[in-house]
């Protein structure tokens, strides 16, 4: 069985479907099986990111509505055999989905992979519930400001009294992804501290990822940033990945952007 | 005021015939002459010289209270005691039911209103909203909104927070210290610290 993840924020735009997108590659990097779902329906981005748009054919509520097979409706990803993505229907909207549909979806793409992982659409209304109702755990993408820092403590909190694990009185697990850190900022003292962060979410941390040019363009040619070997980005998805998957990956302090003890001493003195 | 308090043992006899009273009691002299004579009934000239003679204390018709058994008295005593606890669990179990006690966060968008006392043992966060009609006692950071109706209301300092206590806003700058009090005297806010500021050497 394996293991279903919700990507959740409650504020759009602080990089929820390019976390996916590239912790979704970077699991099927690590040979796992993995399908990432996009659950924006009527607002579907994953495809375009994923550079699959022209590929979608069936979408999820097709296959709820079972116009379709799963079978059918999956797309294998161009650049990994292990992963595979589910598109949201772009001309419904999100109040065709209902929590019998979305548990019989969620179960049968449980059985088949290895990770199941939902990109849950902003805001908090019903198309968010349902995304996080069966979902074992959430992993919280912030950006380093007070309206994301916000907006995902009130996402947290609906997913605690919301998600059928906590009904069935186990804990979802939740772990925090902070994107968009500019270190230089935070060391100025514009930009808040992860520490903060975690003291005000109090949940764990999954990650931290600074900010990057590299991202946007890698958005509009469909290739996610963790292909780029180059990108700090990408390499903090990847080390992301790799804690999903059970590996021990020390937690880099990308905020103070000095590399090695004696850039660490240089910081202190200055 | 000094006493002592001790036990005397009592010889509560009614005198029937007098010449076998006082054989009896010249055969027991040994027993009686520490004893308390208590005599019932009627109490003639010639026992009352034979007494005095003897030199035995005695009292006549006098009613003496008589010490009950001690498992009686132990009983009793619990009794009382249990009385007296009956009204201490009375007193707790009515600040139990007046005092809530929350030690899980107060996330964006959660609103808790409470009848009574509060003691909040972890973060309000922005956004949130805490009410009362009683006190409020928080440990951790307040970030959200806090509406207090009770007679204090205790905090740390807490520049984020928006507080209305008893329906008027309490200035973020006037919590400074680790812990403070707010309370309303005469129509007037007043804070005072509870906790003071740890000093920080680094």
């Amino acid at each position: 069985m394996g293991l279903v993840i919700a990507v959740i924020s409650g504020k759009g735009g602080v990089g929820k479907t390019t976390a996916t997108a590239n912790i979704g590659l970077g699991i099927a990097q690590n040979n796992k099986r993995c399908v990432v779902v996009d659950f924006d329906i009527g607002q579907r981005n994953l495809d375009m990111i994923l550079g699959l748009e022209n590929r979608v054919v069936y979408d999820l509520v097709q296959v709820m509505d079972k116009e379709a097979t799963l079978r059918q409706a999956l797309i294998r990803s161009k650049v990994d055999e292990n992963m595979f993505f589910l598109a949201a229907s772009q001309t419904k909207d999100k109040t065709v989905l209902t929590s019998a549909k979305v548990q019989k979806l969620v179960a049968n793409l449980k059985k088949e992979f290895d990770f199941v992982i939902l990109d849950a659409p902003a805001g908090i209304e019903s198309g968010y519930e349902h995304t996080i109702e069966f979902a074992d755990v959430a992993i919280v993408v912030v950006n380093p400001e007070v309206s994301s820092i916000r907006d995902a403590d009130r996402a947290i909190g609906i997913l605690d009294s919301k998600s059928q694990k906590v009904k069935e009185g186990h804990e979802v697990g939740k772990y925090l992804i902070i994107n968009r850190i500019v270190p230089a900022m935070v060391k100025s003292g514009e930009m808040l501290r992860s520490q903060d962060i975690l003291e005000i979410l109090s949940i764990n941390l999954l990650g931290k990822v600074p900010e990057d040019r590299g991202v946007i363009d890698a958005s509009n040619q469909g290739r996610p940033i963790i292909l780029d070997k180059n990108s700090q980005a990408g390499q903090a998805y990847k080390r992301i990945a790799g804690r999903l998957c059970g590996q021990e990956v020390p937690m880099l302090d990308i905020e103070s952007n000095e590399k090695g003890i004696f850039g660490k001493l240089a910081g202190m003195f200055s | 005021m000094k006493g002592n308090q001790f036990s005397v043992k009592v010889y509560e006899t009614v005198v029937e015939n007098e010449e076998q009273f006082i054989s009896f009691f010249d055969n027991n002299y040994t027993l009686f002459k520490d004893h308390l004579i208590s005599i019932r009934g009627h109490l003639s000239k010639e026992i009352r010289d034979y007494l005095k003679s003897k030199e035995l204390n005695y009292v006549h018709n006098k009613t003496i209270p008589r010490s009950r058994p001690r498992k009686e008295v132990e009983n009793e005593l619990i009794k009382e005691s249990i009385e007296i606890k009956e009204d201490l669990a009375k007193l707790s179990e009515q600040v139990k039911n007046n005092l809530t006690v929350l030690d899980t966060i107060v996330r964006s968008g959660r609103e808790i209103k409470i009848e009574g006392d509060l003691l909040l043992l972890n973060r309000v966060n922005s956004g949130a909203t805490i009410e009362t009609s009683g006190n409020i006692i928080m440990t951790d950071a307040v970030e959200g909104n806090v509406r207090c109706h009770g007679s204090f209301l205790m905090m740390g300092p807490s520049p984020k927070a928006n507080i209305i206590f008893n329906g008027i806003v309490v200035e973020n700058d006037l919590l400074k210290d680790k812990l403070n009090k707010i309370e309303l005297i005469n129509h007037r806010i007043v804070i005072t610290p509870v906790l003071k500021k740890e000093k920080s050497w680094v």
